[in-house]
């Protein structure tokens, strides 16, 4: 990989940035849930891990989705 | 008709033109998930416009900087070629991209490669001066290759890493052997059914979560065993095939999925989403960190690759042998 000499800054990139460092935490408590019950994974299945990711990333991204 | 099919056959010259490419709703992309006919599964018209992008962004620096799957699995492909003790006087190659396999032939082997692919940008990416031996440039589709090449004229044709966007898997494989002179060699290297299971498994977890449903993002690709079947329906003999892995560590999903669509390997389903929801994305970049991270932290991304050969039947072919004319008992020799 060569080092980038000016990184455009997308809206991607920043969630990109922000789903790996800024909310790595709430992320890494979301794929916990899913690795203890991804043999039978359904919707909303870990709903209230994802809202606490989510509500990091609106917060980090500064908009609401 | 002959005549005709060798007249259609022109080389590509390449001419680097910048224009500057407009968003525009293309007339000529009418595929209709719902009527398609039989081995419709690819968007050929959407893939070659990647294609073409990928060769275009950063005026090619990007490109050049993923090359490193197709370098790789070219440089072994290029083995198994010279483990073949014959000198060509030219080699097709079809699916080219820019020549990742066709650079690394020598003069030693053929005097002349022949690369065909169906985006034009990236065929032209690379200048001729990369190239040891001749090289011709055919610009066309690769699933229609008879229009292009006249039968029983190929001494060899090789494809590294470009069968799997093509619709009809049987049917390409078939007009490569009838492109082929008898006794001519079929080399081959294409994603099997493994390649990105972390991506395929975390979109699916996903989507399954987060949405209730999946759709497809990865291709379905050719499975190993299926792949000598095929080439033995499409009538080579002599057949080889194995298979390799090769895996590559990113940062991140995110990473992945930005170099996949530099490489020109976006999704082309035909009636995929256009689109994943963010929160699905984010999703699915938590759940393969989790269930695939490395020790030092980055995440795996699996590459399976299917090498085949296969030779057009010849009547000077050495053939095996009647079962039990050896002369000799194997159990004394071992």
């Amino acid at each position: 990989m060569q080092p980038q000499t000016s990184p455009i800054v997308t809206p991607l990139r920043r969630l990109a940035l922000h789903s790996t460092s800024t909310c790595s935490a709430q992320a890494s408590a979301y794929g916990k849930c899913i690795l203890s019950t991804y043999t039978d994974v359904k919707k909303d299945a870990c709903k209230e891990e994802f809202a606490k990711f989510g509500a990091c990333l609106r917060e980090a991204m500064k908009r609401k989705w | 008709m002959f005549t005709a099919l060798l007249a259609s056959r022109r080389a590509t010259p390449c001419i680097h033109r910048q224009t500057r490419l407009y968003a525009a709703v293309s007339a000529s992309s009418p595929i209709n998930p719902h009527t398609v006919g039989p081995y419709r599964i690819f968007d050929r018209h959407a893939k070659r416009r990647q294609k073409d992008r990928s060769a275009l962004r950063e005026a090619g620096v990007r490109s050049r900087t993923v090359d490193y799957v197709r370098d790789e699995v070219a440089d072994r492909m290029i083995e198994r070629l010279l483990d073949i003790k014959r000198k060509f006087s030219s080699i097709l190659d079809v699916g080219s991209g820019p020549g990742h396999f066709s650079k690394l032939l020598e003069s030693q082997t053929t005097d002349k490669v022949v690369m065909l692919d169906s985006s034009e940008h990236l065929l032209c990416r690379d200048p001729d001066s990369d190239f040891e031996v001749e090289v011709e440039r055919i610009h066309a589709d690769e699933e229609s290759l008879l229009n292009v090449i006249p039968p029983n004229s190929q001494e060899a044709i090789v494809s590294c890493l470009s069968l799997h966007w093509i619709n009809d898997l049987p049917g390409i494989l078939v007009q490569i052997k009838e492109a082929l002179q008898p006794d001519g060699v079929f080399l081959g290297a294409l994603f099997g059914g493994d390649t990105l299971f972390e991506l395929r498994t975390s979109l699916q977890l996903a989507e399954m979560e987060r949405e209730g449903g999946i759709s497809p993002h990865i291709s379905p690709m050719a499975d190993s065993r299926d792949v000598s079947n095929l080439l033995g329906r499409a009538g080579f003999t002599l057949l080889t095939v194995d298979v390799d892995e090769v895996k590559v560590a990113y940062p991140s999903m995110w990473e992945l999925m930005e170099d996949l669509r530099d490489m020109g390997e976006s999704n082309a389903v035909i009636g995929r989403r256009n689109y994943i929801h963010r929160d699905t994305l984010a999703a699915a970049s938590a759940i393969y960190k989790e269930l695939h991270e490395n020790e030092d932290g980055s995440i795996p991304a699996t590459f399976q690759v299917i090498y085949v050969i296969g030779w057009k039947p010849s009547p000077k072919q050495p053939k095996p042998l009647e079962r039990g004319t050896a002369e000799m008992n194997l159990k004394e020799i071992l």
